[in-house]
């Protein structure tokens, strides 16, 4: 973005954000009347703040992370784990892989999938029928066909893929990378969630929290439409002039006040949290304002057809955040609505189920892709795909799944991971992870190693423990972190 | 048939709250005299110091062995661990060097002559002498081993004694608080700061003690009152206000993670649970002895004298968050709860970090890991009851009349099944046909026809699939309709016929888990759920003998599934004197008297930790820090004590004043340690202090403190006068905007519209687990999911959008404004006065008045509240 200095600009660098000027002063100064956008919002104020930037361990391959969460579970072998055998032992009980654990009722026989496979690109990964657009990236995208998980609970599923734990109160990885990394761009959050219209995923916010550190490290959900976060601007009520006369009051006062407290770095970081708050006002709608973009990348996003337009929406969203320094962007597919048939939760229906949610992300994901590989972002923003679990090879009442933390497929496509790669696998039958299993831990430990932490040395410490992300595990994906 | 259920991974269960501790040793090379390596002599001693707890005959991590060569060779999961002769190829060199990760062992040590011994000993050959070394771990896990007088010989691991007043240079006649605090002063040359103005102290003591600022009048009062002891009476007077223990409550609830909803998927109601919530106000507000407070909480059915209170006080220990869905199915739960109860009484009462040793013993405190299951044993019978609050006799009715109701109303209900029976299978085969050809032909096909797949599909469908009421009525014959009408209205009228409904406490006592009842989840079907082991038994121990508990089991590695010998009840060992009871008799033969002995040892004065623990919560609530900074954590990892005499001091002097709440509070705030100012003046020389003690540990200056959360939002609505000060009763649900809603739509939020209803103390809003309240939770609510002693501090952009923009606040401003134009109409120096004195106690500076007059030539009076609400000064306590 280009950089155009601003007298005003200049001056919230040149105070430091800790404002010997009120920021009203600066307004008046400059006569302005609008909030900061543009220029000034990509600048990178060196402010006292728990999110100013910090280094990484070591020289890091990605500076951002884009999570594409699937919530409800994607069926492995319906979309890139084929498996022939089910279809050679189609309505026979599965044997021989040890007990056959389902989350409801009783388990059915085993059940090929309703899609066809065709092989892509250089690599020739294997990908189903519903994604005809995403398979056109396979030699992009570093296919994890032996990733597993400790429960088939939705919930402790979620929690395990967004903290590492079952159980809830864990922070999550993006508030790991947040309290790491810090933010590269003070006037927007550092860790942003958008989840689906149809609402949050399976768990709520404890899947973005920062459970035992500060709340300043857990995700600021933006909405995807209207104001972005919540509390970001005042009632319509309030007109911009009397917010800035407020402001202006205020910084004085408090001005007036902190003198008396000479060295009390608490109250001036309070005082300069209200000009970042003031200019994340400017900046945060800026940042997500897809009506700026080109009708071509609308399209690229799917933004034009009302069946891709809402996770195209949030894909482009996540795309210009990345682009101002945000860190961490979450995206949901999939949300608890007023039914609980708005997500991946094949139960009664995978052949129905998938190929809807699939059609709703296959265009979205692929322009995400291409956007990012054509500005160059793509090799310095990491974006994963995944769900909670797997599903069942077992038919659930004769066309649905049952969830299957035995075995999932994920990929991990940017931060110059080698494309087409096809690591580990499952069992012949698809319900446990068979070769070089990988374990949630391994993956958290090599997101963070391409952001250059080493896991076990990001530690924070909580009442006299040094805890970590991965706890005592993880390894890191030789695939995945070698250059 | 495979049995349905869901499974944690055991690695989960085992180690999900461990110590972190990698010891990542480079592979420095000594210098190489390639010495023989002798097996037994080099080698086995480190197996059997740092692999063989892990790797070796009854555990094996990784599926590896390291018992004898033939199972290193062999390896485990990630393969071999030795290639003979080629150390730099060997997994386990590699992983002892720090060459690969995980550096082992985990959380052990190992020398760098060691690891060099393991390279030399793999490139001579690996050659493993006295063919097969049998190891075995230690035969009775229970016979610990036993604590070393060293181990013992720890600050906060011996008894306390009242150290001997420091002779204060300065004023003998010193309260002996200061006594400690200006002797540590003296020694590091530190100078103390003056005693604070009197409006400081004033809205130091409301924010403290009742965690709302002073009215105005309430100002005036105090301000007015020149007598010598004005201080004192108002520290009695806030002392007695009933909002005292609704600010001291509260900091109990975060130790307590209580809330009123489950947490985890369905995030279920608890109706009850706000008993518990002003039973902890009550207890404060009564200044309950501390020691009863905690009887109550851990053994309040066990009690000679069990009271309501009592008895709603056990909620303490099923504060936890909780599945509460197919609990039966998954049996670990009751370990997680078990733990969670353990970690609370650990972190909240003992200061230590006991749930550590659930796997293995502590990592660096002496706490071993039959520690952890003696005091699994000493909690084991408990279970969850809701129990009638209402005399013994009505409540037995009330139990009796509704078990006979609900005996009527199955039987009712049996006869509407068998009516509609004949309806329902005539109904099913269509049912039926929505299923795909296959799974009709399996239903089709004689069961004993069926293929294995067959089978498996049938069940599924012919178990699941239901015909409804609705379905039934369209066909029913006149005659049964009648007849079904007539049973369901006698089910209506029995339903008509329970008694009112008592109110009930969320309540622990003894039982056997084993019987629990059905919860949600839970209710039998077809093939559902698991087998469970045929006993004889109740859930409550209601008849006749004695209650004994059911056994409990060492777990070797923390492993729900690896049963080592039973155990019996008991306490941490480094921390325990003299031999206490494990068991006391109880009044009643339904309870073991195990969680009565547990809590008396909890109180005993043979107890170190527990009087230091809670003395040092006290003194952080008022310091901002406690004289142990990690308040839940006074084992190794934790922060050493700033002043060690002051600390062991207090805990004595609190069991010596029966555990008196407000009576420390009272010598605290007398003290002229509390009544320091918080400004560090040049004038006053204090500045040298900053390099000596920039921290402030020794506590020369008062801290400058932000208020909680929950005063925040208190104090927003004392300023608006909007504040709603009725105590007590079931929680309150203010709004929340429908995006936040939308985030989480399991649990319940009943909100109504804004307005005095919900104006109510920010203490007796509805704690969901799954949605924390989002305006308190950006001024750092804590997790309610975890033992919380301590909650963080932060500064961030989010707090200043909320103050600034919030609707909640803003309406508060507003009616703020309101205020201040009824009492001073179109007067704008009178409002601006009145203003300052509402939200700051004090009058405004010319300054100030000037800068505010000429805001309010231009801009509403609603403006300038929000910015008083936003002031620092507003916003922490000097």
């Amino acid at each position: 973005m280009k950089r155009f200095r601003s007298r005003r600009d200049f001056l919230f660098e040149s105070c430091g954000g800790i404002s010997g000027l009120g920021l009203a002063y600066l307004l008046n100064q400059d006569g302005l009347l609008g909030a900061p956008a543009g220029s000034a919002c990509a600048s990178n104020t060196p402010v006292q703040s728990p999110l100013a930037a910090k280094k990484p361990h070591f020289e890091p391959r990605a500076k951002a992370v884009i999570s594409l969460f699937m919530s409800g579970g994607v069926s492995h072998m319906d979309t890139f784990d084929p498996k022939p055998a089910l279809s050679k032992y189609a309505g026979q009980p599965l044997e021989g892989k040890g007990d056959v654990i389902v989350r409801q009722g009783n388990p059915g026989p085993l059940m090929p999938s309703p899609f066809t496979f065709k092989k892509y690109g250089q690599s020739g990964m294997d990908v189903s029928e519903i994604f005809p657009r995403l398979a056109t990236k396979v030699d992009e995208l570093a296919l994890l066909r032996s990733v597993h998980g400790q429960s088939n609970d939705h919930v402790q599923a979620h929690y395990e893929l967004g903290t590492g734990m079952i159980r809830m109160g864990f922070p999550s990885v993006g508030a790991w990378v947040s309290y790491g990394l810090g933010s590269e761009n003070q006037n927007l959050p550092a860790f942003v969630v958008i989840y689906d219209a149809h609402g949050g995923p399976f768990g709520g916010p404890a899947n973005w929290s920062s459970g035992f550190m500060p709340a300043a490290y857990q995700g600021t959900v933006f909405k995807s439409s209207g104001v972005p976060i919540i509390d970001l601007k005042p009632p319509d009520s309030v007109t911009p002039e009397q917010q800035r006369a407020r402001l202006g009051l205020l910084g004085k006062l408090n001005e007036m006040d902190a003198r008396k407290y000479p060295g009390n770095t608490e109250l001036t970081a309070r005082i300069a949290s209200y000009e970042l708050a003031y200019r994340m006002q400017g900046c945060a709608p800026e940042a997500v304002d897809v009506s700026v973009e080109s009708a071509a990348v609308k399209k690229l996003y799917g933004l034009d057809d009302p069946k891709t337009a809402l996770f195209g929406k949030q894909c482009l969203m996540a795309r210009r955040l990345v682009e101002r320094g945000v860190r961490f962007v979450q995206l949901y597919h999939g949300g608890l609505g007023i039914q609980n048939v708005d997500t991946w939760d094949a139960h009664e229906n995978v052949e129905d189920n998938h190929r809807r949610h699939a059609n709703e992300v296959d265009q979205p994901i692929t322009g995400l892709l291409t956007d990012l590989k054509e500005s160059g972002l793509l090799d310095t923003t990491l974006v994963v795909w995944h769900g909670e679990f797997g599903r069942m090879p077992i038919s659930q009442r004769g066309m649905g799944r049952d969830h299957n933390p035995g075995a999932m497929s994920m990929w991990m496509a940017g931060a110059k991971i080698q494309g087409g790669q096809m690591i580990g696998s499952s069992d012949e039958f698809g319900y446990k992870a068979e070769e070089q299993p990988i374990a949630v831990h391994d993956l958290h430990a090599s997101m963070l190693h391409l952001l250059g932490m080493d896991h076990t040395k990001l530690t924070y410490r909580f009442n006299g423990r040094d805890m970590r992300l991965t706890d005592v595990y993880g390894n890191l994906i030789p695939q995945i972190v070698k250059t | 048939m495979a049995r349905p259920k869901l499974t944690y991974n055991r690695s989960v269960i085992r180690t999900a709250f461990c110590v972190l501790t990698a010891t990542a040793l480079a592979a420095t090379a000594l210098p190489a005299a390639d010495r023989q390596v002798s097996f037994q002599k080099d080698i086995q001693p480190v197996f059997e110091k740092s692999c063989w707890n892990c790797h070796s005959n009854s555990v094996q991590l990784s599926k590896l062995s390291l018992a004898s060569r033939d199972a290193a060779l062999r390896g485990g999961e990630h393969g071999a661990s030795i290639v003979p002769g080629n150390a730099e190829k060997s997994r386990l060199y590699r992983l002892v060097a720090g060459l690969d990760k995980p550096a082992m062992p985990i959380g052990g040590k190992i020398t760098p002559d060691e690891v060099e011994a393991f390279r030399l000993w793999i490139n001579q050959g690996a050659v493993w002498e006295g063919a097969a070394a049998v190891i075995t771990q230690r035969a009775d896990p229970l016979q610990d081993a036993p604590i070393r007088p060293e181990e013992r010989n720890y600050w906060a691991f011996r008894l306390p004694s009242k150290p001997a007043l420091p002779v204060a240079a300065a004023n003998p006649a010193a309260n002996p608080i200061d006594a400690f605090i200006h002797a540590a002063l003296e020694k590091k040359g530190l100078r103390r700061a003056p005693e604070a103005d009197r409006i400081t102290l004033l809205r130091r003591a409301y924010f403290d003690l009742i965690g709302m600022p002073p009215t105005p009048a309430e100002a005036a009062e105090f301000l007015n009152d020149q007598s010598p002891d004005a201080w004192e009476k108002l520290v009695d007077r806030l002392l007695a206000s009933p909002h005292y223990g609704e600010r001291w409550g509260r900091h109990w609830l975060d130790v307590a993670r209580y809330a009123d909803s489950n947490g985890f998927e369905h995030d279920f109601d608890r109706p009850n649970a706000w008993r518990y919530r002003d039973y902890v106000i009550r207890a404060f507000n009564q200044d309950k002895p501390y020691d009863t407070f905690l009887r109550e909480q851990i053994a309040g059915d066990e009690l000679p004298n069990v009271t309501y209170d009592s008895q709603i006080a056990t909620g303490f220990l099923r504060s936890y968050a909780k599945v509460g869905f197919r609990e039966k199915d998954n049996p670990e739960l009751r370990y997680e709860y078990l733990d969670d109860m353990i970690a609370t009484i650990g972190r909240g009462v003992l200061g230590m970090t006991v749930q550590c040793a659930r796997c293995h013993d502590h990592k660096f405190d002496p706490i071993r890991q039959a520690d952890y299951y003696r005091l699994q044993s000493s909690l084991w019978g408990a279970v969850e009851v809701d129990q009638p609050l209402a005399p013994k006799e009505t409540a037995a009715a009330y139990l009796k009349k509704n078990a006979e109701i609900d005996s009527k109303i199955a039987d009712l209900r049996a006869d509407i099944r068998a009516l509609d029976k004949p309806y329902r299978d005539q109904l099913l085969p269509a049912k039926y046909q929505k299923f795909q050809q296959n799974v009709q032909e399996a239903i089709a096909t004689p069961e004993e026809k069926r293929t294995p797949g067959q089978v498996l599909l049938a069940n599924q469908v012919i178990r699941t699939v239901g015909v409804s009421d609705g379905e039934i009525a369209r066909i029913i014959s006149p005659a049964d309709k009648a007849e079904k009408q007539r049973l369901q209205a006698a089910i209506a009228q029995l339903d008509k016929e329970r008694p009112a409904p008592l109110p009930m406490a969320m309540a622990v006592t003894d039982g056997d888990y084993r019987f629990t009842p059905d919860g949600p989840g839970d209710e039998p079907a077809p093939g559902k759920g698991k087998q469970r082991e045929a006993l004889e038994g109740s859930y409550l121990h209601t008849g006749e003998g004695r209650y004994v508990p059911p056994p409990s089991y060492f777990l070797i590695r923390g492993d729900v599934n690896s049963h080592g010998p039973e155990t019996r009840p008991g306490f941490v060992k480094v921390v325990t004197y003299g031999n206490p009871p494990t068991e006391l008799p109880a009044p009643t033969p339904h309870t073991s008297g195990r969680r009565l002995a547990l809590a008396e040892w909890l109180v005993s004065k043979d107890n170190p930790m527990t009087a230091r623990v809670a003395v040092n919560r006290l003194w952080s609530h008022h310091f901002g820090t406690g004289i142990v900074a990690s308040l839940d954590n006074f084992g190794k990892m934790g922060e050493t004590p700033t002043n060690p005499e002051l600390l062991d001091w207090l805990a004595v002097e609190f069991r010596e004043r029966g555990w008196s709440m407000k009576q420390m509070h009272r010598l605290i705030m007398t003290s002229e340690t509390y009544k320091m100012a918080s400004q560090v003046s040049e004038a006053e020389g204090l500045s040298a202090n900053t390099a000596k003690d920039p921290e402030d540990k020794l506590l020369w200056h008062y801290p400058v403190q932000r208020l909680d959360a929950e005063s925040i939002r208190d104090s927003i609505l004392v300023a608006s006068g909007g504040i709603n000060l009725q105590m007590d009763g079931p929680p309150v649900f203010p709004v929340l905007p429908r995006e936040i809603l939308r985030s989480m739509t399991n649990g319940i939020w009943k909100q109504k519209d804004d307005g005095p209803a919900v104006w109510r103390r920010s203490v007796y809003i509805y704690r969901k687990r799954g949605l924390p309240m989002p305006m308190l939770d950006v001024f750092d609510l804590p997790n309610q999911n975890i033992s919380c002693g301590a909650r963080n501090v932060t500064t961030v952009p989010t707090q200043a959008l909320t103050l600034m923009n919030n609707e909640f606040v803003l309406n508060q401003a507003q009616l703020f404004a309101n205020r201040l134009q009824e009492a001073a109409p179109r007067d704008s120096g009178k409002q601006i006065d009145l203003a300052y004195q509402i939200a700051l106690s004090r009058a405004p500076q010319p300054e100030e008045k000037r800068l505010a007059s000429d805001f309010l030539r231009e801009h509403t009076l609603g403006d300038f509240a929000n910015v008083m609400l936003n002031l620092n000064e507003f916003l922490y306590v000097r």
